[in-house]
């Protein structure tokens, strides 16, 4: 198993890996899955050409585990990346070896912010709709966002300023009036006092609390008023979203059905079984667990009762936030429940540990991960996180 | 979740399960369950839906006629075509 597929020749200082939920021309998307398994894209993403207009190289793809829905990639289809009995992450492995300067990825579950906290990177998941998601391997649309994962929060700054724009091939992106706040940081406003969500320690481990502990200090020497408080609404962010995001996942690869790309199973007699056939033998068990999660939560029966229930709960999460940034500028949690998953990890853990990442999926706002914490702003307040992650990014590993 | 419930999910989308992963969906979905309390104890009967998280409005745009992609170019990833038509078995019985 390779981390990525490595396009030769690439001489720049700008070097780029996306990772592969981004579409691109002249190499396979398989977003993980053996469904798409050498499946070549007849166009670049949006980011790609925003990337390559300001000079960047695409030196290659990183690879994500199924959908990128799992916890760090494990679930690719050509088996986890593993070393010393821990799951590595792809796009981590090669922007810490400095084989990248940076990488794009999709975060559709919060891979790409634990893999940050897990390496001691930095990473910024932007405000939802100002990158655009044109040529995105959609998973759960509403929560998808295009983010980037550096060394240091400098270069996600510049890497995010280029990325960042209106696309009018992108439904749900913003005007470039707004995008320009993320572009020229010119509305920056400096973060002066940061909630830390008390109630999202009760699950972490010793060392992810050490590094909140160290991360409350830093902030305090730099100025930083940290102040502890309590928030259950916040806490029930995974719950709705694992119902929100199952139920676009389910529809997003309803498509996947053997016939007009993608994989063919060998054997079936009718069409039927050409279909069942097919996405049975090209998905993993847990992408199937969430298919049939989301399809029934999208049923007749259930419908009102769990996926209207969490529509609801995504306004009063956003409510809960909007009250809490009446008061503090930042929300400072952890990012995952422990510095490294075991390569034996049940697969449905990706539906608990994002408790720390969901918070921010189902409400659209930016989040930074530094010093292997994350950091949740108000929307649009993605440079003013940065500017906190830069004085945060020297407590990663 | 029973067996039968379970039956007609896989049915409806198109997947089959072994025993021991169907086994493994139904643990999956008695622990869904019982998390469902945690959002049922937060009233939200006079909340409105959130279906985007930020004011985005529906895009309208000129229908116009645009150059695409060539039945060629598309078909260059399917798994079997025959003088420019998808192949799949018979479809009428």
């Amino acid at each position: 198993m390779e981390f990525f597929t490595v396009k030769k020749d690439v001489q720049s200082d700008l070097k780029i890996v996306l990772d592969d939920m981004i579409l691109t021309k002249d190499m396979p998307t398989t977003a993980g899955s053996k469904m798409l398994d050498g499946y070549m894209s007849l166009f670049d993403a949006q980011v790609i050409t925003k990337l390559t207009e300001a000079n960047y190289a695409i030196c290659g793809k990183s690879a994500v585990g199924e959908f990128a829905f799992d916890l760090m990639g494990e679930t690719n289809y050509k088996g986890a990346l593993c070393a010393d009995g821990k799951i590595l992450n792809a796009s981590a492995e090669i922007v810490s070896a400095g084989d990248a300067t940076a990488a794009i990825c999709l975060d559709a579950n919060g891979s790409v912010r634990r893999a940050a906290a897990q390496y001691g990177l930095v990473s910024i998941k932007p405000t939802y709709g100002t990158v655009s998601r044109y040529g995105i391997v959609p998973v759960a649309c509403s929560g998808d966002t295009v983010s980037v994962m550096a060394k240091s929060s400098d270069i996600c700054t510049d890497v995010l300023s280029v990325i960042a724009g209106h696309d009018e091939k992108d439904g749900t992106s913003h005007s470039d009036e707004l995008c320009a706040k993320l572009a020229s940081g010119a509305e920056i406003q400096p973060v002066k006092k940061i909630a830390l969500l008390k109630s999202m320690l009760a699950g972490a481990n010793a060392e992810v609390c050490a590094k909140i502990e160290k991360a409350k200090n830093t902030l305090s020497e730099n100025g930083i008023e940290v102040c502890e408080i309590d928030d259950s609404v916040i806490c029930a962010s995974r719950v709705a979203w694992n119902i929100l995001m199952s139920a676009e996942l389910c529809n997003n690869v309803s498509k996947y059905d053997g016939v007009k790309y993608g994989y063919r199973a060998q054997k079936f007699s009718n069409i039927d079984e050409l279909y069942t056939n097919s996405r049975t033998e090209a998905f993993g068990e847990l992408l199937k667990t969430a298919i049939l999660f989301g399809s029934e939560t999208l049923s007749t029966d259930n419908y009102m009762k769990v996926y209207d229930k969490a529509l609801r709960m995504r306004r009063v999460i956003v409510e809960a936030f909007t009250e809490i940034f009446s008061r503090f500028d930042a929300v400072l949690m952890p990012a995952c429940s422990s510095m490294s998953y075991p390569e034996n990890i049940e697969s449905t853990k990706a539906f608990e540990e994002n408790t720390y990442t969901a918070p921010a999926s189902i409400t659209g706002l930016p989040a930074v991960v530094s010093g292997s914490v994350q950091l949740v702003g108000k929307a649009f307040s993605d440079r003013s996180l940065l500017a906190v992650a830069k004085i945060l990014e020297k407590e990663g590993k | 979740m029973d067996r039968e419930t379970l039956r007609k999910l896989e049915m409806l989308n198109q997947l089959s399960l072994t025993e021991e992963q169907k086994e493994s969906v139904i643990s999956f979905f008695e622990k869904r369950d019982s998390e469902l309390e945690i959002l049922n104890a937060i009233d939200t009967s006079n909340v409105e839906r959130m279906v985007h998280v930020l004011p985005i409005m529906t895009v309208v745009r000129e229908d116009e006629v645009i150059k695409t992609f060539s039945r060629e170019d598309l078909q260059k990833d399917a798994p079997e075509t025959d003088e420019g038509y998808w192949c799949v078995p018979r479809v009428v019985e």
